[in-house]
């Protein structure tokens, strides 16, 4: 017999909220501000809210087995793929545009003439490639210490891990929004400009979305939901905190790096 | 200008593919470059002028002009 949870509303609503969000926000782009947008963006984030409470509170109740929780590690890594070819096809644009570069930008890139707008990327991109680095090792270091745990006594050293890993992120955005309100590339400078920021920009929104699951995971945490063998919220948070590791080193390499010779 | 020649710019081993974008670009690029570099007068200059007049679409080379004389073409021509 399957251990499968009842029926739930939350998936359709998830959906309905997902396709209003997307049409309603093209709907913005050509005709001005929608309200439609506004409400569809609460109705995910109210989604995100209520389906995860329902799993919470399923655990409480026992259903969590060994053999359940594959489960929903595999809908956490099949969301995580679909993150994953999101980037693609932003990355894709981006390497159509800079590996055969058209007339208008003088069949060169960077584009004619935009030596002086480009960000060097030893300096400050490359501190944000180590804070992340080093934040992908402080949250591997968090989960060994949890896993070594027992009955979550020394879970002290895992919850330091753990802030570190927040505190990171958070100074990796806080010098995003330095590099973009000092920056003279704007959005429309050019493609080149466009897809440094669509890419860049998507990417820190997910550091975002990255350190809310991440907070939100810890304060579970401290108020012990988890135990040192059940802690998949944790481990969903943490993958998706390496994911996001992972799609900066390419920014920084791609785009950043190799996209810009100076 | 070259007159009373009937015929088209040479196979430019630089560009074999049948879109010939590059080359006209190439030879408008080249054409500002001599006249930049040598003055107007210079006759062979008027070699580079007579491929892009003669390969590119008139949209194209018209639409550059107005550019290089607005300073803002997309291409080193110093």
């Amino acid at each position: 017999v399957l251990n499968v949870p009842g029926y739930s509303v939350w998936p359709l609503i998830g959906s309905i909220g997902a396709f209003l969000i997307t049409s309603s926000s093209v709907f913005w782009w050509h005709n001005g501000f929608s309200w439609l947008f506004l409400v569809s963006f609460f109705v995910v984030l109210g989604t995100m809210f209520f389906w995860w409470r329902d799993i919470v509170n399923e655990g409480f109740l026992g259903n969590h087995t060994v053999s359940f929780n594959s489960y929903l590690q595999s809908g956490i890594i099949l969301f995580i793929l679909s993150e994953v070819v999101f980037f693609g096809s932003f990355f894709w644009g981006f390497f159509h545009m800079c590996w055969a570069p058209a007339e208008e930008l003088g069949f060169c890139w960077p584009p004619y003439s935009f030596e002086e707008v480009i960000i060097d990327p030893f300096s400050v991109p490359l501190l944000n490639t180590i804070i992340l680095l080093s934040s992908g090792v402080t949250v591997t270091a968090c989960h060994f210490f949890i896993l070594v745990s027992e009955n979550n006594n020394n879970w002290f050293l895992g919850a330091v891990f753990w802030g570190v890993t927040i505190f990171l992120g958070v100074v990796f955005l806080f010098l995003q929004v330095e590099e973009y309100a000092e920056s003279y590339l704007s959005f429309n400078s050019s493609v080149y400009g466009s897809a440094f920021f669509i890419l860049t920009g998507f990417h820190g929104l997910h550091v975002t979305i990255g350190a809310i699951a991440l907070s939100v995971v810890f304060f579970r945490f401290l108020t012990k939901s988890f135990s040192n063998f059940d802690h998949v919220g944790f481990e969903g948070a943490a993958w998706y905190w390496h994911f996001v590791d992972v799609v900066w080193l390419f920014l920084f390499i791609f785009v950043y790096w190799l996209g810009a010779p100076v | 200008p070259i007159t009373g020649k009937l015929t088209a710019p040479p196979y430019d081993p630089r560009f074999p593919n049948m879109n010939k974008t590059r080359m006209c670009w190439q030879n408008f690029v080249d054409y500002h470059r001599c006249v930049n570099k040598f003055g107007e007068e210079h006759k062979p200059c008027a070699w580079f002028q007579w491929v892009y007049k003669k390969i590119c679409p008139n949209e194209w080379h018209e639409r550059w002009q107005e550019r290089v004389d607005d300073d803002a073409f997309a291409g080193r021509l110093k």
